[in-house]
């Protein structure tokens, strides 16, 4: 059972009054603690550039959950904030960008809740990345590959299946062969991970043929009349 | 004392929550809305009366309060596929549903009654449809699906399973009884149906047969314009995800 008021003025304490470009992490930590609950082993689902194809995905398929399932996430997401020295003490006109200042309270919550996500992960973990993308699927200047995959703990978790997705029609930038995906097995061997690497994984590949129903790659093996 | 479940504990901090959640965030094109007034003429429509005495009409102001505009084709009526609905219409992306209405939204999921003699809500039980029809529930539902039906115009979606029990169109039910008759006809230009059956469910109805010619038929005879689809591409790749 969880306190909504409590865990509401346990955020609102985080970044009320204070400088907008100087938040830490633990200015989070008693949100964190009030917030946080525990994740079934085998079902935290990870993304990178595939934001609304996880989360339709996890909509659809109960049995994974992204950071965005859990109660912090499902709270926070599409949601900003920011405070300011002078009353009222939150700033309903304008937030820093990241741009502008790396500690501004949404990055520094997103980076504290992700990392919290992957440290509570177990068993086999999934992740979604981009293949159709220029800078490459895996790159250490997203969350995932600066903060949730060194946070994942070797001692619960056995896998990283990674499900390498291709737009529909799309350009193939990479695929599980490709560069940034032979940096992602060298850093989570030494860290004793194990990792699969799969193409277009069919399940989640359905769901971009929903809107492509016509296209070669969404033809359906079996022939329904 | 009732058959059915209370009230949904919290009820009023879930849908004034849902209620900003929609105007700020899913939806901001419906412009600014009170949602605290809102609140106030929902629950006015079934307190302190006899949970077995509320009418669509008592919603009236609740409507009146949270109505906006259905952009035109994008209206997904549905007959028992409720979360492959909300899939495929994609929070109103794609489609606005009457869930991926304010209206709809609003108490998608919840459930809701009072009790004579008293502003306070029930969560003990609340009747069932069985029990009396005339409960704060159903006409909540009978209220929301006249005026989604009322409100939609341009091409009409209709998506009905195909493997239900009793046929893919029910009758009675809420889109022969508080939809069809709502439809204004001229604002439409067309209706389509999608008829998709569950994955290795039977082939209980398709369209041209049973229930769904007579679908057609009433549609027809109402003098709308209709397609009907088989197991529609994109619908089927949704249920294929399970």
């Amino acid at each position: 059972d969880k306190d909504c008021l409590k865990i509401w003025e346990s955020l609102k304490d985080a970044f009320i009054y204070k400088d907008p470009c100087n938040i830490t992490s633990e200015d989070y930590q008693p949100l964190m603690e009030l917030a946080s609950h525990p994740i079934p082993c085998n079902k935290s689902l990870f993304w990178s550039k595939t934001s609304d194809l996880a989360h339709r995905y996890t909509k659809s398929n109960q049995n994974f959950l992204t950071l965005e399932d859990t109660l912090l996430g499902y709270m926070a997401d599409r949601v900003s904030w920011c405070g300011d020295p002078s009353a009222p003490g939150i700033n309903y006109e304008s937030c820093p960008k990241r741009s502008e200042c790396e500690s501004n309270p949404s990055s520094v919550f997103w980076k504290t809740a992700s990392k919290m996500f992957a440290e509570a992960a177990c068993g086999v973990v999934q992740v979604i990345l981009n293949g159709s993308i220029e800078a490459g699927a895996f790159r250490s200047s997203s969350i995932f590959g600066s903060v949730e995959i060194f946070n994942l703990n070797p001692a619960k978790v056995s896998a990283v299946h990674v499900w390498l997705m291709h737009d529909i029609g799309g350009p193939r930038s990479e695929s599980c062969s490709g560069h940034s995906i032979k940096r992602m097995k060298s850093i989570l061997e030494e860290r004793n991970i194990m990792i699969t690497c799969e193409d277009n994984y069919r399940p989640v590949q359905l769901l971009q043929c929903v809107r492509n129903p016509d296209h070669i790659d969404c033809r359906l093996c079996t022939n329904t009349t | 004392k009732w058959k059915g479940e209370g009230t949904t504990p919290n009820l009023e901090s879930i849908v004034i929550g849902r209620c900003y959640d929609y105007i700020r965030i899913l939806n901001p094109a419906v412009g600014e809305k009170n949602c605290s007034e809102i609140w106030e003429a929902f629950k006015n429509a079934f307190v302190n009366k006899d949970p077995c005495s509320i009418l669509p009409k008592d919603y009236e102001l609740f409507i009146n309060l949270s109505l906006h505009t259905i952009p035109p084709n994008k209206s997904l009526f549905w007959e028992n596929n409720q979360l492959l609905v909300n899939s495929f219409a994609a929070r109103g992306r794609r489609y606005m549903s009457v869930g991926d209405t304010l209206f709809g939204f609003f108490a998608d999921f919840l459930n809701w009654c009072g009790q004579p003699n008293s502003t306070g809500l029930d969560y003990e039980s609340c009747p069932t449809t069985e029990e009396c029809e005339n409960n704060a529930v159903e006409s909540f539902w009978r209220m929301a699906s006249s005026t989604y039906a009322q409100h939609s115009s341009g091409e009409i979606h209709v998506l009905l399973n195909g493997s239900a029990v009793g046929g893919a169109y029910p009758e009675p039910g809420f889109f022969a009884d508080y939809e069809i008759p709502n439809l204004q006809k001229d604002k439409i230009s067309q209706i389509v149906i999608w008829v998709v059956d569950d994955i290795k469910g039977p082939d209980i109805d398709s369209c041209g047969t049973h229930t769904v010619e007579r679908l057609e038929n009433r549609l027809k005879a109402l003098g709308y314009d209709i397609t009907c689809t088989d197991n529609y591409k994109s619908v089927m790749f949704l249920l294929c995800l399970d």
